[in-house]
């Protein structure tokens, strides 16, 4: 074994060790904002066609390097001009013409699945900058406003009309199916059948502006009974917390003028620019998953939040006291 | 001094010039192209017409049938187009793939040969085109 066949091998050994990270980075493929965990039909589909493509690309690639060893390792020598022509006709026409052929079939067979008409609820959701508006219409008609996080009922198909305040954003929940643009003054149509209950993270998937990678949601796939208590509970009127310091918080939140821009149903606060704000507490995340739901997060949130959300168009409330600042989190955490 | 530049059999066919178009055949190439652009042109706004404002007026299935049958013309020309290319290319009579002399009968050939490559890929390019057609029958 010559020194120079030793080093190769050497290289080729610590390259292989290399291969051993791979399992640790595919673990990032798991995970409740992952497009290979399918939490539905939809996710199924996709996560097969993804296989289907990843498989093909594999055997393709290890083909193509296969003819390159053979043509320049095993058989240098120049081919005959009859060879030349079929390897032209054959691998260079033929081959592909049906290969892609076959994969833009099977593509389009699976759009129809994936377009289905819904059966479940009508939820429009109107992306902001940086949250999302999300509106439940009711069987009667009415409409339950809230924000920043989606509830589906397992086993039925949800649908989503999908819409824009100012620029592009683009409405992804990866783990139960495709993503679809959203335009301001157009509004598109997609339809989701989750299955298999959890909680979810969708994410906006169209460029939207300087918090665009903070603008986030949780979608919750609930046993369709449960999805019927909660929604009734969406519908009614904040109850707010009876703590002396909540309290407080609450005359804070109406005297500090949160109510110009967010909503508290059944209290004078009525506003429409900011989100809903009812029951704000019993939410998985807070400000479209940029924070968690405790009391100090909505007090980090309420002190600053542009140090969470660059741009965000709330202003910061640092000429509070840290204790009414506390207040109002306590208020906004007990909003339940 | 033409015989030192290479060293390439005389042309089979070299006192034969009764082809000699290739300003016509410069133009002729370019059809089977022009066709598959009007086809994907044709299929595309009529489909999406259809399904944003007239899916009322007719079953998708009419709409359907029409394209396919416009189609199915389309590829029959395009066919036709690129056999003659490949008559005019004569690969199987004087056994030349390249054509590389400068002379008028060499140009034909080549316009030939490339108006037959232009003519398949139209044709794969026609039939791509009309899968959706074929495969979803809705407009959703």
């Amino acid at each position: 074994m010559t020194r120079n066949t030793r080093a190769r091998h050497v290289r080729f050994l610590r390259s292989g060790w290399l291969l051993l990270l791979v399992p640790f980075l595919l673990a990032g493929c798991d995970g409740r904002q992952s497009v290979l965990v399918d939490g539905g039909a939809d996710a199924r589909i996709l996560t097969d066609l993804f296989w289907v493509m990843l498989t093909g690309a594999v055997v393709l690639w290890i083909g193509m390097n296969g003819l390159f060893y053979w043509a320049t390792r095993r058989s240098p020598a120049p081919h005959s001009q009859r060879m030349a022509n079929w390897l032209v006709i054959l691998g260079g026409i033929l081959f592909p013409t049906l290969t892609l052929g076959a994969l833009l079939v099977y593509g389009l067979t699976l759009m129809p699945d994936l377009r289905a008409t819904g059966d479940g609820p009508v939820i429009r959701v109107t992306g902001e900058q940086w949250w999302w508006r999300v509106d439940y219409t009711r069987d009667d008609g009415s409409i339950v406003t809230t924000a920043n996080e989606i509830r589906l009922p397992a086993g039925v198909r949800s649908t989503f009309l999908l819409d824009s305040k100012k620029v592009i954003h683009s409405f992804w929940v990866p783990s139960l199916g495709g993503k679809m643009d959203m335009f301001p003054g157009r509004v598109t149509e997609m339809t989701l059948g989750p299955e298999r209950p959890g909680i979810y993270r969708g994410q906006c998937a169209e460029f939207c502006g300087e918090s665009h990678a903070w603008m986030a949601f949780e979608a919750e796939v609930m046993a369709p009974e449960a999805f019927e208590a909660w929604l009734d509970a969406e519908a009614a009127p904040a109850v707010a917390p009876t703590s002396a310091e909540a309290g407080r918080g609450a005359a804070l939140f109406l005297s500090q003028g949160c109510g110009a821009c967010h909503a508290v149903r059944g209290t004078p606060a009525t506003g429409r620019v900011g989100p809903d704000l009812t029951h704000v507490g019993s939410r998985h995340s807070l400000a479209a998953g940029r924070l968690g739901t405790s009391v100090e997060d909505f007090a980090k949130w309420v002190a600053n939040p542009g140090a969470w959300k660059p741009g965000a168009e709330m202003p910061a409330y640092d000429h509070l006291t840290d204790a009414q600042i506390g207040a109002i989190a306590a208020y906004l955490e007990g909003l339940e | 001094m033409r015989d030192s530049d290479h060293d390439r059999q005389p042309h089979p066919r070299g006192d034969a010039h009764e082809f000699a178009e290739e300003r016509e055949s410069l133009w002729r190439i370019t059809l089977a192209p022009t066709i598959w652009a009007f086809h994907f042109v044709i299929s595309y706004a009529a489909v999406s017409v259809y399904c944003f404002r007239y899916d009322h007026l007719a079953a998708m299935g009419t709409l359907r049938a029409a394209l396919i049958a416009m189609t199915a013309l389309m590829l029959a020309a395009i066919a036709w187009i690129g056999w003659r290319a490949f008559q005019r290319w004569d690969v199987r009579g004087t056994g030349e793939f390249s054509n590389p002399e400068g002379n008028a009968e060499d140009r034909h050939q080549f316009l030939g040969h490339a108006g037959f490559l232009l003519a398949l890929i139209s044709f794969i390019g026609v039939v791509y085109d009309t899968l959706p057609l074929i495969v979803l029958a809705s407009c959703r």
